[in-house]
């Protein structure tokens, strides 16, 4: 269920990673974390920025984030997401099995 | 979400956009607000259940709008359901007994297996001795009881309640501790009761307790006097100590003697044992034990025990074999679960047209965003509720269907004791098969009904065509499935009712109208003599016939057509062969009248007078299947044999007359060979009086007790009876068996003749256009009609086909199911199919003429 529209050349569960990652190193609201995504990876990814919403939600409900009310660059109201201990774990994991995954297909496609 | 995309305007425009450009830019990259919303909501809800109920509200409504369909709908699955639940009741009662006592489950009962056995030959009784060296030396078991369950006693009037003749059993002293059930009042027989002189205690049952006893609680200590003797009343059991099949009123306890022990009465099988299982043994381990037993047992006593197994069941498996009637009841739940198909059927058949009513509305829904599955759902819920309204209709319905089984399940003691009602495990399988019939009726139409082309259908164009090839493909099948189901059933219907019919309408050999009978158990106190026997037999013989309208009367130990005691026969001349492998013939004993008051022919030599009696010669009459089998068709008047009673010397008879046969059983086919034998010469206790009379039965009751009662007055009548109506008590419930798989039958032909015809005549409607065009092209009416016909038969022919495929295999299973009973008649099969072709011809024929009447220019322009 749930088309990530936005994601099909991604792998499941690369939002999730880029979320964490990025909430780990510093809490942020939904537009900035947004905006730091599409930066950093300097525009190669695409992402519909939407689809990061739906994903927070199950994160929260998983209890790998936690959110706070706090004030957006606009003086408004919005809300803060923040890592957990359990999301922190959840985010080592992630990144290892990611290693593993990409060292796989490195070697998969022959080059070093 | 507003905030990111209020940020991300500001952004943009900070970057030189216009504030317009900017909010469709923020939106483009953001994606569908609205949805995304609705995802990120359903993070925390259920959205399958909310859905679901969202749906089925959304399915109610659209249900009233249809009133018609509606309720064709609901009925038809009502009366799937309703049969299946009251049947199923039986099935809960007899299949799934309550049991008594603390784990029950671990229980086991203990049985002989009779090399030589016909019916249930692995669950006959066991003997005494055997009880005592099985209880000695088995090591699975934690506790052994043992229970002779078919002791009959009468109980002595006491000025309240009259004299009455109960079945009684007798059981070890341990039997309801191992059961671990505990009686209601009073106490349990205690250690040591067993002994002669303590053991005149007795336990009632919660059922005598209450008829009899009026459920007065100072019953216990009280005398009461049992085979004329006085036993004190210790216990009441509570209600629910009811073993299915055991219809004891009381126990007493079982008092085994050392003669009990003695090889001698090793052939006296008269004992179920009932067992515990230690902790973790398994069946297997008690089956491997009982087998060395027996095994050692027929070493040790080859006479008596050559041959004979040892057999251990599970009690509740116990129970329900025993029983009997598992094969019947398989036999009824698979035919009502054919009428469930056909019913199922015909409201698949219902959903799929009222799809096809709907498409513009599930196209447009689709169009709207709706995935495939969604729409599946949606349509699955309604058949959902459809089929729950039906489940609960059908309910109400089957509790109508469970009094009426109450009200005719009363053809034996056994049958009524077992209380058949609306128990939880039905009301389970009315949900059960609830949802199943919600799955199998709309699964399909649901499927084929959310493949729609949305275009063509958004545009209208839908109907206008035959509807869809897969549509009618599915309609197609649905008609051929109920045309072979209802074959099927109908073969099976018919041959079942045809094999009863033969078995109760057969020649029993005997003439079995106006003749009362009557039972007598004479009590040893009083007549162990058997001069005082005999005495009985003149004097009772001769009140009897002074009764005004009584030509004569007679009496037997058994009642012709009723079963009788089997005994092993030695004829002269022949090889003596051990005890275990002798021959066995029927053997009755009767009064010198017999053959005349029970209207049986004599073929050769002379019957019985009063000059055969005590002191002459010992003579014997025997029925022609004892000259076919004994002497292959020779002559046996004058030939000598000896028939083993057990008790007394053997003695050596002449065979003196042969009588024309009389079956076994008036529910078999079976005549087994039988030896007369004459009350003088040898009489018995228990015996049967029978009167032949011109006038009708009923009216000679009141003499008879009267004639009983002057030669004593405490001795009871059993079962008084005409022997129409003892005849029809063995019938063991074909009666009713047949009126149900009439019913069932009916049901199934006029619900899969109702479905075909609505599914054909709806298809025709859909071709109106083609028609039309057909018409319209030159065809003439009749060539509408015989397409049609056409059409409709060949899917027809292979119904009807795969139908009679189905039922090939029933009369060698029906032969196999119910053993005595010869199904199978060439002449069904045709018939039936004759029926389904009348049947379809019609449903096809009524619409084919319609069609072809219809006026082309109308057909085209419709829609």
């Amino acid at each position: 269920m749930g088309n990530k529209d936005g994601y099909r050349d991604l792998f499941p569960g690369a939002l999730e990673l880029m979320i964490l990652q990025t909430l780990y190193r510093k809490p942020m609201h939904g537009y900035a974390l947004a905006q730091h995504i599409k930066a950093v990876s300097d525009e190669l990814l695409q992402i519909e920025e939407g689809s990061l919403y739906p994903a927070l939600q199950r994160m929260l409900k998983a209890g790998w984030l936690e959110s706070e009310m706090g004030v957006s660059a606009r003086n408004r109201p919005v809300r803060i997401y923040k890592v957990t201990a359990a999301g922190g774990k959840r985010l080592e994991a992630e990144i290892s099995s990611f290693e593993k995954m990409f060292a796989g297909i490195t070697r998969v496609l022959g080059t070093a | 979400m507003q905030e990111h995309l209020s940020e991300r305007v500001e952004e943009l425009v900070a970057e030189g956009m216009t504030r317009r450009d900017a909010e469709f830019r923020a939106r483009r990259e953001f994606g569908n607000v609205t949805r995304i919303e609705e995802q990120s909501r359903e993070v925390w809800q259920w959205p399958r259940l909310e859905s679901m109920w969202a749906d089925a509200k959304f399915a109610m409504r659209q249900l009233q709008k249809t009133p018609g369909f509606t309720v064709t709908a609901i009925v038809t699955l009502a009366l799937g359901i309703a049969v299946n639940a009251t049947m199923f009741s039986m099935v809960s009662a007899f299949l799934m007994p309550q049991l008594p006592g603390h784990l029950p489950e671990q229980m086991v009962v203990l049985s002989s297996i009779d090399p030589n056995g016909h019916f249930l030959p692995d669950a006959n009784l066991v003997s005494p001795a055997n009880y005592l060296t099985w209880g000695r030396e088995t090591r699975t078991f934690a506790a052994m009881a043992a229970e002779d369950p078919y002791r009959r006693g009468s109980l002595a009037g006491d000025g309240e309640a009259r004299a009455e003749s109960v079945q009684y059993a007798a059981v070890s002293v341990n039997y309801f501790a191992v059961f671990g059930a505990v009686p209601q009042w009073g106490r349990s027989f205690e250690d040591g009761e067993d002994v002669a002189g303590r053991d005149h205690v007795a336990i009632l049952s919660h059922g005598l307790w209450e008829r009899r006893f009026h459920g007065d609680r100072a019953v216990i200590g009280k005398t009461v006097r049992l085979n004329r003797a006085d036993y004190t009343v210790v216990g009441v059991m509570g209600a629910d100590f009811r073993l299915l099949g055991f219809t004891e009123q009381l126990w007493t306890p079982l008092s085994l003697s050392a003669a009990d022990g003695s090889p001698g009465a090793r052939g006296n099988r008269s004992l179920v044992l009932f067992a515990r299982l230690q902790a973790g043994v398994t069946l297997a381990q008690v089956r491997a034990e009982m087998h060395r037993l027996a095994d050692q047992a027929a070493q040790d006593y080859p006479e008596t025990e050559k041959g004979w197994g040892a057999a251990a069941r599970m009690l509740p498996d116990y129970l329900v074999y025993s029983f009997g009637i598992r094969n019947a009841l398989t036999v009824m739940m698979t035919i009502v679960g054919f009428v469930l198909l056909i019913a199922c059927g015909n409201v698949a058949g219902l959903l799929l047209t009222r799809a096809v009513g709907r498409q513009k509305e599930l196209a447009i829904r689709l169009s709207l965003g709706a995935s495939r599955a969604r729409l599946v759902r949606q349509l699955l819920t309604e058949g959902l509720v459809l089929a729950l309204m039906g489940g609960g209709v059908g309910l109400l319905l089957s509790a109508a269907g469970v009094r009426f089984l109450q009200a005719n399940l009363n053809f034996n003691a056994a049958i009524s004791a077992v209380p058949v009602r609306l128990d939880r495990n039905v009301l389970l399988f009315a949900l059960g098969i609830s949802l199943l019939s919600a799955l199998l009726s709309s699964l399909a139409p649901a499927l084929k009904a959310s493949r729609t082309d949305m275009n063509g259908d958004l545009k209208g164009e839908g109907r206008s065509t035959t509807g869809g090839c897969s549509q009618s493909r599915l309609r197609s099948v649905l008609v051929g499935g109920e045309i072979a189901l209802a074959m099927a059933l109908l073969v099976g219907s018919c041959l079942l009712i045809r094999g009863i019919y033969l078995l109760e309408h057969q020649k029993l050999g005997f003439e079995r109208d106006h003749l009362l009978t009557a039972g007598v158990v004479l009590d040893p106190a009083r007549y162990g003599d058997a001069g005082k026997q005999i005495e009985f037999e003149r004097g009772i013989l001769g009140k009897l016939e002074a009764i005004p309208g009584v030509d004569s009367a007679a009496i037997a130990s058994y009642l012709p057509a009723s079963g009788a005691d089997r005994s092993p026969i030695q004829i002269r001349g022949e090889v003596e062969r051990a005890a275990s492998e002798r021959q066995t013939a029927l053997d009755v004993v009767v009064s010198t009248n017999y053959l005349r008051v029970a209207g049986i022919g004599l073929v050769r030599g002379r019957g019985f007078t009063s000059a055969d009696k005590a002191g002459t010669p010992s003579v014997v009459l025997v029925n022609q299947e004892f000259v076919r089998r004994f002497f292959r068709g020779g002559d046996a008047v004058g030939r000598r044999v000896r028939v083993d009673i057990g008790d007394g010397p053997p003695m050596w008879s002449e065979i003196i007359g042969v009588v024309s046969d009389v079956k076994t059983f008036s529910e078999g086919p079976d005549v087994d060979p039988e030896v007369y034998q004459a009350f003088l010469q040898r009489p018995v206790m228990s015996f049967s009086l029978m009167l032949r009379s011109s006038v009708d039965v009923g009216t000679l009751t009141p003499a008879l007790r009267q004639a009983v009662g002057q030669m004593d007055g405490d001795l009871p009548l059993l079962r008084v009876m005409s022997m129409e109506e003892v005849i029809e008590s063995q019938r063991y419930g074909n009666p009713l068996f047949e009126q149900l798989l009439g019913t069932f039958a009916l049901l199934a032909l006029t619900l899969a003749a109702i479905g075909i015809y609505g599914l054909i005549a709806y298809s025709v409607g859909q071709r109106t256009q083609e028609i039309g065009i057909r018409l319209a092209l030159g065809a003439k009416g009749s060539d509408i009609a015989r397409m049609i016909l056409r059409q409709g038969l060949q899917v027809a022919a292979i119904g009807a086909g795969v139908g009679l495929v189905l039922a090939v295999p029933l009369p060698r299973l029906f032969d196999a199911m119910f053993v005595g009973i010869r199904f199978g008649s060439v002449a069904i099969y045709p018939t039936v199919a004759a029926a389904m072709l009348m049947v379809v011809v019609f449903a096809t024929w009524v619409p084919a003429r319609r069609a072809a009447r219809v006026d082309p220019t109308t057909a085209l322009r419709s829609e």
